[in-house]
């Protein structure tokens, strides 16, 4: 039974702490926030401990998931692996590349897992459509296309506002699409992007990304904290002998309209796309799968940097105007 | 008074669908169709029979018969001589895009129809599309606050024929599916093309022409742009291709799928399933104004100037790619 610890009671640190108390080899033992209260009430709600201090945290566990907000990774699994814990970390791995290097760095001195959450990974119609690539069932592919967004993400103190922080949504957003480009199609050569992130708007970004991969297939990612409409994603991979289309605007099997959504006026109906198995339960139970059989994760540290590494080239573009190619090592 | 149009050759597919609007404005007695004429005279007779008109065995004696316009689509390449002999003869031009494969070939045809006091109008025909009319008036009201950013497609299938011969077209897919869209901003924010990045290839086909184009655009007021100009659809996709606009504002986001009205028919005889398009026909919108202008002496809606200012967009485009680079507008002439 290995003993987890998740730091951070937000959005994903609920998320993450709800899957870990369906696994029957893993057991939650409680949380670490810096907002007490938040910690407290959480853990109540779990029914597990709130611990006052990380140290105390890392004295009572195997493994430790952090969600907490990107600049404060580092610290986090430093401290982490210089304690002999296994760490699953939400992504972006880290704010910097410097950062992902130390943290990789202090993993594999110390000799634990540290998994970056690239959830992507573990959603079906992403898998499914990487499995379709590699069966070559559009033949080679030529160009692609991804979409994700929505309204601009709020969470606590606002942090997603602050660009030193979140590095915007080509960082901590695409992030996500690099990762599963690279999965699928292979590393990127060069990219070229424009994005709303500089100009001093309030609570409004955007960007429009352009990859040349290496296999020569052109990739266009779309981040969007800029459509008040709703939260979509969409893909279309395009091939020389065929094309795989994903819209999540269509993938809606149950959509729901009330009559009186309270207040008297009507709803307005809210689609939903249930699955037996929900992408962050899969993506936790693999990493603690891999961590139980002391085996190494699919998703590795390096693949964590090597997003990053791509976000940070896109955001150099936008800032520069230019042409950014990506570094040697595959 | 019934304005005389003669067409000059249905090279491009695009001839048919404007030879058929111009029957339909004969129907309401506002146009006439003169006759046909084209550098491939079985193909001239052909459409000459299929809308009950007239052929003529070369450019200079449709241009003799009293006609008061021309519509031109031949090959890219053509636009030039055929837009500059129907000036010479005082004809109007109503021009398929792109205006021209080049920037000297685009200015010259300009000038030529000023030398004559001809107008001169690019066929855009998306700016006669209800969705994007809409749209442009909500733009204008401000509805959508100030627009920040603007992501478009035009994607479609490789045309084959002289469309994959660039000594003809000029290109491939870049040249072919670059002007529409990049007229559409134009038009939309009132500002000029600054800046070009494109990223283009040819995987589709693996051709000596360019199937694959992916352009990052910047606009004077800084509104940034990208344009897919892919021939990139299936060959059993259910329709031909698509017009979108995705345009971003301080206010919200509005999306234009152009072409999105359509009923789906499953047909089991030819085992494929199609999108069939109930939505209006813009190239109606497009040659009625035409006509007027030709009637009224009014300006054309869309000019030759707006026509070559696309094509630009798509020689950076060209440019680019080659360098690896963005590259500056405008062009060197
Ligand atoms: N995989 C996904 O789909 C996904 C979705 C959203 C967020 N994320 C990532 O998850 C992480 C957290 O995002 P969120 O939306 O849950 O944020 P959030 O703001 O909802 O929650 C972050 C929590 O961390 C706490 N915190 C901040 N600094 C801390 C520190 N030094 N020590 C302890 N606690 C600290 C805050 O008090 C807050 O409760 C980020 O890296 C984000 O990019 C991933």
């Amino acid at each position: 039974m290995l003993r987890v610890g998740v730091v951070g009671v937000g959005t994903m640190g609920r998320t993450h702490a709800a899957a870990y108390t369906r696994l029957p080899n893993a057991q939650l033992v409680g949380f670490y926030d810096m907002a007490t209260e938040a910690a407290q009430r959480t853990a109540s709600q779990f029914g597990v401990k709130a611990f006052d201090s990380y140290g105390a945290l890392l004295q009572e566990v195997d493994i430790v998931d952090i969600c907490t907000p990107t600049p404060t990774h580092l610290e986090l699994v430093v401290k982490a692996a210089e304690a002999g814990k296994h760490i699953l970390c939400e992504k972006p791995l880290g704010r910097t590349l410097q950062q992902c290097e130390q943290m990789i760095e202090a993993a594999s001195k110390a000799g634990v897992t540290l998994m970056p959450a690239q959830v992507l990974r573990f959603f079906p119609e992403f898998k499914q459509a990487r499995d379709l690539v590699l069966a070559g069932a559009v033949g080679t592919p030529v160009a692609i296309r991804t979409r994700r967004g929505g309204p601009y993400p709020r969470a606590a103190n606002d942090w997603y506002a602050d660009f030193e922080q979140s590095g915007g949504p080509i960082l901590d957003m695409v992030i996500h699409d690099f990762d599963w480009l690279r999965w699928t199609f292979g590393e990127a050569e060069r990219v070229f992007a424009k994005a709303l992130t500089f100009k001093g708007l309030d609570h409004i970004d955007y960007a429009l990304i352009t990859l040349r991969l290496r296999s020569g297939a052109i990739a266009h990612v779309e981040a969007n904290w800029a459509d008040p409409g709703g939260f979509k994603v969409d893909f279309e991979i395009a091939g020389d002998a065929g094309m795989i289309a994903f819209d999540s605007r269509h993938a809606t099997p149950l959509t729901v309209a009330k009559q009186d959504a309270g207040g008297g006026g009507g709803g307005v109906a809210v689609p939903e796309s249930p699955l037996a198995e929900d992408p962050y339960f899969l993506e936790i139970q693999h990493f603690v799968d891999s961590v139980a059989a002391g085996q190494p994760p699919s998703i590795t540290a390096e693949d964590g940097m090597k997003a990053v590494e791509i976000a940070l080239a896109a955001i150099e573009s936008v800032q520069t105007g230019k042409v950014v190619r990506l570094g040697g090592g595959a | 008074m019934a304005v005389r149009i003669g067409m000059m050759s249905f090279a491009h597919m695009h001839a048919y669908s404007y030879a058929h609007c111009v029957k339909m404005l004969e129907s309401e007695g506002r146009a006439q169709l003169v006759g046909v004429a084209d550098h491939d005279p079985e193909r001239g007779k052909q459409a000459a029979q299929q809308y009950d008109t007239r052929f003529f065995e070369s450019y200079e004696d449709l241009l003799d018969a009293g006609v008061d316009a021309v519509i031109v689509c031949p090959e890219n390449v053509r636009h030039r001589p055929l837009t500059e002999m129907a000036a010479q003869a005082g004809k109007h031009v109503l021009c398929e895009k792109p205006l021209a494969t080049s920037k000297a070939d685009g200015r010259a045809m300009i000038e030529a129809c000023k030398a004559h006091s001809v107008q001169l109008m690019t066929a855009f025909p998306c700016r006669f599309s209800p969705s994007y009319i809409r749209l442009k008036q909500m733009v204008q009201a401000g509805e959508l606050g100030e627009v920040l950013a603007i992501r478009g497609t035009n994607r479609g299938r490789n045309p084959g024929g002289w469309f994959i011969v660039p000594e003809l077209s000029g290109g491939g897919a870049v040249i072919d599916h670059t002007v529409h869209v990049t007229d559409l901003c134009r038009d939309l924010l009132g500002s000029e093309v600054v800046e070009v990045y494109a990223e283009i290839s040819n995987g589709f086909c693996h051709g000596d022409f360019d199937d694959t184009g992916m352009l990052t655009l910047t606009f004077a007021n800084d509104v940034f742009a990208t344009l897919d100009s892919s021939w990139s659809r299936p060959k059993v996709f259910p329709t031909w291709g698509d017009v979108t606009l995705q345009v971003v504002g301080t206010k919200g986001l509005a999306y234009m799928d152009m072409f999105a009205q359509n009923s789906t028919l499953y047909d089991d005889r030819e085992m494929r399933i199609t999108l069939q398009h109930w939505g209006s026909n813009i190239d109606y919108g497009l040659v009625s104004a035409f006509v007027e202008s030709v009637a009224t002496g009014k300006p054309v809606p869309i000019t030759g100037e707006d026509g070559l200012a696309a094509a630009e967009v798509a020689f950076a485009a060209y440019e680019s790619a080659k360098r690896g680079e963005p590259v500056r507008l405008p062009l060197p002439e």
